[in-house]
């Protein structure tokens, strides 16, 4: 039991602090610009609105009372109301949540689903052509900024080939193209580390212990080297998980994509502060959340991390 | 008709040049086509900021305030006034005209629609409290009397033989006056009630408007059940929307653009010369813009004739003036406002021009190829030596800037001629207490003010050229051009523009061509 | 594994053999490519074909051209105000490589500073910076970085340093490494038992390691600014037009994809290309320097 505790308890700490330290940062840049009250309330604003604002900030009290109150507020939800909507700007931002979570589970499901075949085929077929021209694609899917990508894949698939819609949501069809946009340098990750994971397997003692005693080369290939490349893998997987949050932003821009992302960029251009804030402070908080959710899982995979019977 | 035959016929058809050059082929997969459809979808290059008639006048919300409500006459595309709510209308005495009103008619709500709601829609139009953004349209009015519920009686301040056209646009809409007041104005604006052919079915903002057709409308039933607006900012996917037949109509359509929607078997292009021009209007509050000099400068170092023949595809004119073309009292013998670049330098020179910054606030597509324009602009301005930066803002700032006059330099207006008469674009809008109020002229204000209020056409003509005289000298207002306003539609819409900018889809102007 | 032997081995762990000069020339010409930007860069107003600003209306969308109407080559094409595309990318190399080694100089000056700080005072300060660093890492910066511009507006500063603060956890973690060995005992009882000189040591064996490590996390850091600010030029966060960046220019050209593709594709090409030479520099000089990095 300790050592699970002891595993868990700096990821935990290491939580905790991103999610303090969002808020501060969020805390400080909007304090930076001067008064934050003008980006917070519509220009045509009554004087009792302002009033009321001001005073639910606390902006005439001591600095550490403002943080503490600002603190409060947005573990109660309240990040002000969007100026562009006109309703609670948490409202807006849930609203848009449902279509980043779809497109960035497609988009990792996909990742997982390609990469992982791909990089055990590389592996067991090393210095083939496959192997070649596979690892070279990944080798540009990772060097690629995801935005070009995006670009690349409309002007290709959607204007020439006219295969898929060139952006917005609604049917499967929209959501090849940002899926795979999205994707790709996770997908890319996943199937260098995956081959080099393998390697190291293929090449270990136990597998040709495994071969010399005749076992057939397809068990074990699937039995004894993915299990013991799975952390590895996993490892590689998870991170990547992350990381296409970030990636959301630029993707659902580019297709017109109607998640938190898009929401953000759309609302920074409407001076909208409100939903700035709040989209990036729960975009924020979900990563972070992510990520100690996949610590978790590594931590119960990793036998090291397990307790000693 | 399978995709690539489509394509097919996209490349012939821009292998001819001309959309107009349709092969054999293309005639024939061209005439059937008719629909069943019940829903008109629209896309246009913005989300509505105001649904409220009174406190908009941008193109991408009067589209639909003027469907939602309607005004006691109507201007119909064919440029002839026409009955709306009032039936018949009078001059009883030199300042006075007649109303009467159109019997039987109910707000979307219910309530009836009676003379009490005429003269509290018009009387808020001005009312200082009420602020809206059509305060100097009616502003000839003295006082409204309502002897019954179906007559309307108005004095004017003068004699004003242009009231009848004033009620015809902004600011002429009627809106219900109980309703209003129990819900107040920003009740009003999230849930507005007229008498239009459509009533308020959702408003999703930047995902839809969905309008009902009003079964019970004194027009008739329009021809859909339902109309959906769609804001589709970007020119590249609304058009592609139309071409693959995801939305019936499209507006702001860029002349570059044109071409392809018209080589398509399946859209047309349907065009409107605008009754008004495209600006650049002017803060002429803030230095170095407030120096007459300057704005002269500006106004010589752009070249009009490469925008419109680069830009527009020679889909519109470079304007001679402040009225627009097809207006009362256009003056025809003035020459296209010029290009000198050179005299632009020299006046830079004279006003002691010290490379102040001048900013350029434009949208995306709000006005078709604003961004383009003001682009190509500020190298223009470059060229002569001005120190001009584009600033892109959001249409939802514009409105903002707009309603609280805090524009950093010039910015993109579209302003219309309401009346056909430049009492209803430069003095409505440029005149004390107007919308584009930046620059105040004693000479200029009183002309307009007579022009207003003055029955004798040739004197009122004399006023406005030298209006136009002391107009061109301080600029403003830098005008650009005159353009086509090109909407996209499928074949089967039958639908005419109106030159003012409003979707009219009353029955008289809209149908879908059905089998 | 203890930090000491490493640090007594030759200065730099190199990889030896055929595969080792091989990676060597492969890193050569991947730091040729970034020199060869530079002087591209820098050379601009007398390489660049034509005025990267200079708009011409009547030339605009103008497709890849031997001869366009003034007789001149438009080799990559004009843009929507027919500025030609060749003349804006090499000048919009400028921008990458200034932010992009600015920005690698940042995040290398704050991330050494905090790195040696937690390494040298240990205790609190080096907790929090630690998990400073871990916090930021489990992060989508970009996600603060346009929360950032968008509340203090988009500047050539701002952009520098929002770029560079992106990446100085990197550093930092090597500096901090280094530093603890250094002050820990044994390392100095082990020296002055061998009869050397810690200051020695220091120059002679520990400055190179590090050096090096730093060059390939260097290296690495600038394909990651170039990119970065290739994507907030093209959200309109980053470089503000008409000044020629790569990430605005393929953002400019995204609305005449379907028409004057050349406009968004060039410059696209251009950015990944760079991106993936720069990036595979770092590798090659990763595995030639430092394998014991591959775990980053």
């Amino acid at each position: 039991m300790r050592g699970v505790l002891g595993f868990l308890g700096p990821k935990l700490l290491r939580a905790l602090v991103a999610i303090w330290l969002v808020t501060t940062v969020v805390f400080v840049v909007m304090r930076l610009s001067g008064d934050p009250v003008p980006l917070l309330l519509p220009p045509d604003a009554p004087t009792s609105e302002i009033l009321r604002v001001r005073r639910e900030l606390g902006l005439d009290r001591p600095l550490p009372v403002q943080y503490l109150t600002f603190a409060a507020n947005i573990l109660r939800g309240d990040f002000g109301r969007s100026i562009h909507f006109r309703e609670p700007a948490i409202s807006v931002v849930k609203g848009y949540l449902g279509a980043t979570v779809e497109l960035g589970l497609t988009a990792f499901v996909l990742a997982a689903l390609v990469a992982v075949p791909i990089g055990l085929l590389s592996a067991i077929r090393r210095n083939t052509p496959l192997d070649h021209v596979a690892m070279g694609v990944a080798l540009v899917g990772q060097a690629a900024p995801t935005f070009f990508l995006g670009i690349l894949f409309i002007l290709l698939f959607s204007l020439k080939a006219d295969l898929f819609p060139t952006g917005g949501r609604g049917e499967w069809k929209n959501l090849v193209l940002p899926a795979l946009t999205l994707g790709a340098f996770a997908m890319a990750s996943i199937a260098r580390v995956t081959r080099s994971a393998v390697l190291e397997v293929l090449r270990a003692d136990y597998i040709r212990t495994a071969r010399a005693k005749g076992v057939a080369e397809w068990i074990v290939v699937v039995k004894h080297t993915l299990r013991n490349a799975a952390l590895p893998i996993v490892t590689i997987t998870g991170l990547q998980f992350g990381t296409l949050l970030g990636g959301a932003v630029v993707t659902e821009t580019v297709f017109s994509w109607p998640g938190i992302g898009r929401l953000a960029i759309q609302s920074i251009y409407n001076r909208d502060y409100p939903v700035v804030q709040c989209a990036v402070f729960l975009s924020a908080i979900m990563f972070i959340v992510l990520n100690f959710a996949i610590d978790l899982v590594y931590g119960l995979l990793d036998p090291r991390v397990r307790p000693k019977a | 008709m399978s995709q690539v035959t489509r394509r097919e016929l996209l490349k012939s058809a821009a292998a001819l040049g001309t959309a107009a050059a349709l092969s054999p082929a293309l005639a024939r997969t061209a005439q059937a086509q008719t629909t069943q459809k019940k829903e008109l979808i629209v896309a246009q290059s913005g989300d509505i900021s105001k649904l409220d008639p009174h406190f908009s006048t941008s193109s991408n919300d009067i589209r639909w305030s003027f469907n939602l409500f309607d005004n006691l006459t109507s201007r119909h595309p064919d440029g002839k006034l026409y009955p709306g709510l009032a039936t018949e209308w009078k001059l009883t005495a030199p300042t006075t005209w007649t109303f009467k009103l159109r019997s039987g008619v109910k707000f979307h709500n219910g309530d009836p629609f009676t003379s009490a709601d005429a003269k509290a829609s018009i009387e808020r139009t001005y009312s200082p409290d009420a602020k809206t953004m059509v305060a100097t349209v009616l502003t000839t009015i003295d006082h409204i009397e309502t002897p019954d519920a179906g007559t309307l009686v108005i004095h004017t301040k003068k004699p004003d033989p242009l009231l009848p056209a004033r009620l015809a646009f902004y600011g002429g809409q009627i809106v219900p006056e109980k309703y209003l007041k129990s819900v107040g104005a920003e009740g009003f604006n999230a849930k507005p009630v007229g008498t239009g052919p459509v009533k308020l079915g959702s408003w999703t903002k930047d995902d839809k408007l969905v309008l009902e057709a009003n079964d019970a409308y004194w027009g008739g039933k329009p021809d859909f059940d339902r109309l959906t607006m769609r804001p589709i900012p970007e020119t590249a996917p609304r058009i592609a929307a139309l071409l693959k037949g995801e939305v019936d109509a499209i507006t702001q359509l860029p002349a570059d653009q044109g071409e392809r929607v018209a080589g398509n078997a399946t859209t047309r292009v349907a065009g409107a010369l605008y009754a008004g021009l495209y600006v650049l209007a002017v803060n002429s509050k803030r230095p170095p813009l407030d120096n007459p000099l300057v704005k002269q400068a500006l106004s010589l170092a752009v070249d009009r004739e490469a925008v419109v023949k680069e830009l527009w595809r020679n889909r519109g004119i470079v304007p001679s003036q402040p009225i627009a073309k097809g207006d009362n009292h256009f003056d025809a013998s003035l020459p296209p406002l010029a290009y000198n670049p050179n005299a632009a330098r020299d006046l830079l020179k004279k006003a002691n021009y010290k490379g102040e910054e001048i900013f350029i606030e434009t949208t995306v597509g709000y006005l078709t190829n604003d961004k383009q324009m003001s682009e190509a602009i500020q190298g223009m301005w470059k060229d002569v030596g001005v120190n001009a930066k584009v600033e892109v803002i959001e249409y939802s700032v514009r409105a903002q800037k707009n309603r609280e006059k805090s524009f950093k330099g010039v910015f993109w207006s579209d302003p219309t001629s309401t009346l056909a008469d430049p009492d209803g674009m430069m003095w409505r809008l440029l005149g004390p207490g107007g919308p584009q109020d930046y620059w105040r002229h004693a000479r200029w204000d009183e002309l307009g003010n007579n022009a207003r209020f003055s029955v004798d056409e040739k004197a009122r003509g004399e006023m406005y050229k030298e209006m136009t005289k002391i107009f061109l000298e301080n600029f403003p207002w830098i005008p650009i051009l005159q353009p086509y306003e090109d909407y996209g539609l499928q074949k089967y819409v039958e639908f005419t523009p109106n030159p003012n900018q409003q979707f009219e889809i009353r029955r008289f102007n809209f149908k879908f061509k059905r089998a | 594994m203890s930090a000491t032997p490493a640090v007594m081995d030759s200065a730099v762990t190199v990889r030896g053999g055929a595969a080792g000069r091989r990676t060597a020339r492969l890193a050569l010409a991947g730091l040729a490519f970034v020199v060869l930007l530079g002087v591209v860069a820098a050379a601009a107003p007398w390489i660049a074909p034509h005025d990267p600003v200079r708009q011409s209306l009547r030339g605009r969308l103008g497709r890849p051209t031997l001869e366009a109407a003034d007789g001149r080559a438009r080799l990559l094409g004009t843009d929507q105000l027919g500025r030609d595309v060749l003349s804006r990318i090499i000048y919009g190399a400028r921008v990458s490589l200034t932010v992009g080694i600015a920005a690698v100089v940042i995040g290398g000056l704050v991330g050494a500073g905090l790195g040696i700080a937690a390494g040298f005072r240990r205790g609190m300060t080096d907790t929090v910076i630690m998990t400073l660093a871990d916090a930021q890492l489990a992060f989508p910066f970009i996600l603060l970085a346009i929360g950032i511009i968008a509340v203090l507006g988009p500047s050539f500063p701002t952009l520098i340093v929002v770029v560079g603060l992106s990446g100085w956890v990197s550093y930092a973690r090597i500096l901090r490494a280094q530093v603890i060995v250094l002050r820990s005992r044994e390392f100095v009882e082990a020296i002055t038992a061998l009869g050397g000189s810690v200051t020695r040591v220091i120059l002679r064996h520990v400055v190179p390691n590090v050096l090096s490590t730093i060059v390939v996390i260097a290296t690495l850091e600038l394909a990651r600014a170039i990119v970065l600010e290739a994507t907030l030029s093209f959200l309109g966060l980053g470089i503000q037009p008409p000044t020629p960046s790569w990430g605005g220019m393929i953002y400019e050209g995204r609305e005449y994809l379907d028409s004057a593709w050349w406009i968004s594709t060039f410059p696209g090409l251009v950015l990944m290309l760079t991106s993936l030479v720069v990036s595979r520099t770092g590798d090659w000089l990763r595995d030639l320097l430092d394998p014991t990095l591959r775990g980053e």
